[in-house]
């Protein structure tokens, strides 16, 4: 018997980043994910060529020489080096904005648009959320650490789907 | 035992080391008009498709140091980073990618530690697995992975029923998994980058 979820919009920047933190930190998922890529690439590698124009190769120089001053080194910030590489590489060249709640913190990654967000939520070891609700249909996934509530505790690598008829009281762990 | 020297990896190790741009022009001029076959496929118009390439390409010229033999075979690398351009700049892609999430729960198989076996031999046995596959079989992989079609739409095209598409797939996935395991893969991706994760 097969049981399926299905999640709307995907291929979104918002869920393909998502995604990508949840193959990182899910090692079977990891290589399941690189199976999928290499018949992508594999495909990549026997598709019929179509002709490139002919000034394709110099816009393509001027550009790289451009990017190549501005080359952005990740900073060695302790916090970063917790996520998953793939949000370390998105936010390397941004500022994160956090804002601050008592025990929470919570940053955009990317804009609200079509519906759709990203945000990373820093939860203080110990901190009490208050019962609270939630915007729609929101995902969760759990980056680093574990915290709990009154239906369970979540660790790495868990996913959490949550609408605005689901109240909770979380409590971050040490 | 065979040793199989992908150009590629060469190439990308020197644009990383010494910006050579022989090595960057060799990249492009293989994978460029692979790309646009590509984009063009999946619903870019032409400037859109030479736009992304020239995204692509900038940041194989950047970032070729985060490039991992271990992870991916060149080819890969490059169509993730201009799958994930094409999702930025067309945003419009809409097809969801979990339905077939329960292919990402498979129990983990056992892993046949050979540390002798070259990396891109392992992803030279990939290719091989599927250069033998039978035709309607490649198909399905083809319009699921490359032409990112989802388990239905494949189904009606091809008049498979949904289940048998889903079991081929996940069939097809199971061998190349076990493939890239061959080598200890696994200790290699929890220590390294995911340098194949470019955005």
């Amino acid at each position: 018997m097969t049981f399926e979820i299905v999640t709307t919009p995907a291929n979104t920047p918002a869920s393909l980043l998502f995604q990508q933190c949840l193959v990182e930190i899910v090692p079977d998922n990891k290589i399941m994910n690189m199976a999928k890529e290499e018949v992508a690439g594999y495909f990549l590698d026997k598709v019929e060529p179509t002709t490139v124009s002919e000034d394709l190769w110099m816009k393509v120089l001027n550009k790289a020489q451009i990017k190549k001053q501005s080359r952005i080194n990740t900073p060695t910030d302790p916090f970063l080096n917790q996520l998953p590489v793939s949000l370390q590489v998105h936010l390397a060249d941004k500022k994160i904005k956090w804002k601050s709640f008592k025990d929470v913190k919570i940053a955009t990654i990317l804009p609200k648009d079509n519906n759709e967000k990203l945000e990373l939520i820093h939860v203080m070891p110990g901190a009490k959320i208050p019962q609270h609700t939630h915007e729609g249909n929101e995902s969760f996934l759990v980056l680093h650490g574990s915290y709990s509530d009154e239906y369970g505790s979540y660790k790495q690598g868990t996913v959490q789907v949550r609408s605005d008829d689901h109240h909770h009281t979380p409590i971050g762990h040490t | 035992m065979v040793k199989v020297k992908n150009p590629f990896v060469a190439a990308l190790v020197n644009i990383a080391k010494s910006q050579d741009i022989e090595s960057f022009k060799k990249i492009f001029d293989y994978f460029s008009p692979r790309l646009k076959s590509f984009l063009m496929r999946s619903g870019a118009d032409e400037a859109i498709a030479e736009e992304i390439i020239q995204e692509t390409m900038t940041i194989i010229w950047t970032k070729a140091d985060y490039y991992d033999p271990k992870v991916a075979s060149p080819s890969t690398w490059i169509y993730t980073i201009a799958r994930n351009k094409k999702i930025d700049i067309l945003r419009k892609s809409r097809k969801a990618i979990l339905e077939d999430i329960e292919t990402a729960v498979l129990p983990p198989i056992e892993s046949k530690a050979d540390e002798n076996i070259e990396h891109d031999q392992k992803f030279d046995m990939v290719a091989r697995y599927l250069d033998d596959l039978p035709a309607d079989q490649l198909d399905l992989l083809k319009m699921n992975f490359f032409e990112e079609k989802s388990h239905g739409e494949i189904s009606e095209i091809t008049k498979i029923p949904l289940g048998t598409v889903k079991s081929r797939i996940r069939l097809a996935l199971e061998k190349i998994r076990g493939k890239l395991e061959q080598d200890g893969t696994m200790a290699d991706l929890n220590a390294s980058n995911e340098s194949s994760m470019i955005n």
